[in-house]
């Protein structure tokens, strides 16, 4: 995958999780995968159409969304992942991928347009399979919190 | 009671302009401001029902202040002022969900035919939410039926709960346009296996092969779903992107941003739902 398909979107999660108060976003690695990828616990779909189209996730283990959704709200204990927190969670996505796309119009990719984000939450191992043959993976580590983001975009 | 403004514009004159503007139309200027910081403050105490906002400052630019306003509110209603007009801010806008644009220097007429869209029922809006389902329900009709050689009837129209339990295999569809939305399709993994090997005409299907039948159904759905929506109405101009396929057990879906109006479609092979939901919203501009 074109590395100017990545960096733009990189740069728009930090931005972001700083906006939220996130003090330290490391990224772990970095790996491709193929069109199918195994998650559990929390996964975020955006869709992106445009001169550029396929999708971005963001995904963590439910532990780890509650505690995110808890930092994003100001510290409110999130016990559980309530109407509120998945709200907080959905919102997060959105302004990652709209950034992604103000940061894509930078280096000249225009037209980018978003889809709403769609949660989804499994308890066990589930898959994705995204419409793209590859996707790369990338790991944070958002103030201890386990993120990975996915990246589909041709 | 008369709609209440704050303005913001790091130019005295400007915002004086706007003011008396706003005021000679009957609204009421509840608040000025001129940065990031003070904007924010001044918000919290008079809560406007719209938002003047210049572009152009120091430090922080109307995208960035407003960035900010709709994560306190993001219903707040803000119009965005500039002397430029260019795609790249109306995309910018559009994505924000900013609610207008207007060109500076600002026309008393345009801008009160602003304000009263903005306020005014959105009737394209609800036009699309009421055919959305119907249409989607006709293109899943015509399609399935078609690939399967089987008639297909409907039950149980109604609204998706906020929270939804995967029957098995769930196709996401993104779709973008004048309102942006999300079409999902919904079946059992033993339904998806029954109708791949109707449609291959084989027994020996794999499990890849009833994924790749699932989206593909979703994707010729939701496709001609949004032809037949766009002929109804131009200006939808609605597009859909790949679908992405969730498959799992106790997957549970969440669409917080939008109302999923659903259907339950019945064939031999078993049931399979289909919803459609759209977010409110669109930018206007003069």
């Amino acid at each position: 995958m074109d590395v100017n398909l990545i960096n733009p979107v990189i740069e728009a999660f930090n931005e972001v999780l700083s906006q939220f108060g996130f003090q330290e976003i490391k990224k772990n690695n970095l790996q491709l995968s193929s069109s199918t990828i195994s998650y559990s616990g929390v996964l975020l779909n955006i869709s992106i159409v445009g001169t550029v189209k396929g999708v971005i996730l963001i995904g963590m283990s439910e532990a780890d969304a509650e505690k995110f959704a808890s930092k994003m709200m100001m510290g409110m204990p999130v016990t559980a992942l309530d109407d509120m927190s998945k709200s907080a969670l959905s919102e997060m996505s959105n302004m990652v991928c709209a950034n992604a796309c103000t940061h894509f119009n930078k280096i000249n990719i225009k037209n980018l347009n978003i889809s709403p984000p769609t949660l989804l939450i499994s308890e066990s191992n589930s898959q994705a399979t995204i419409p793209v043959d590859q996707a790369v993976i990338v790991t944070f580590l958002c103030d201890g919190l386990k993120v990975n983001l996915y990246i589909g975009l041709v | 009671m008369s709609l209440k403004f704050m303005i913001v514009d790091d130019s005295p004159f400007s915002r004086t302009m706007m003011s008396d503007m706003l005021k000679a139309g009957g609204y009421e200027v509840v608040g000025e401001a001129d940065s990031l910081e003070t904007a924010l403050a001044t918000y919290e105490k008079v809560q406007p029902d719209i938002v003047t906002m210049d572009i152009a400052m120091p430090k922080h630019n109307g995208f960035d202040i407003s960035k900010a306003l709709l994560h306190k509110n993001p219903q707040l209603k803000i119009i965005l002022s500039s002397s430029m007009k260019d795609e790249d801010m109306e995309q910018e806008a559009r994505r924000l969900g900013i609610s207008g644009y207007i060109q500076k220097p600002v026309e008393e007429d345009r801008l009160y035919t602003l304000i009263e869209k903005i306020m005014a029922p959105d009737t394209l809006f609800d036009n699309l939410m009421g055919l959305a389902l119907p249409v989607a329900q006709e293109s899943l009709s015509q399609n399935l039926t078609s690939m399967i050689k089987q008639p297909v009837s409907f039950s149980d129209a109604g609204i998706l709960s906020q929270t939804y339990l995967s029957r098995g295999i769930t196709a996401v569809i993104g779709i973008i346009g004048q309102y942006s939305g999300t079409l999902m399709i919904d079946v059992a993994s033993d339904t998806a296996a029954s109708i791949t090997q109707a449609i291959l005409k084989r027994k020996d299907v794999s499990s890849e092969e009833v994924i790749e039948m699932s989206s593909e159904l979703a994707n010729i759905i939701a496709g001609r779903a949004c032809s037949m929506l766009n002929k109804q109405e131009k200006s939808f101009g609605l597009q859909v992107s790949p679908p992405s396929i969730f498959h799992g057990k106790s997957l549970e879906l969440v669409n917080p941003c939008l109302v999923m109006k659903k259907i339950i479609a019945h064939c031999d092979y078993g049931e399979i739902l289909l919803s459609i939901g759209f977010k409110r919203g669109k930018t206007l501009w003069m």
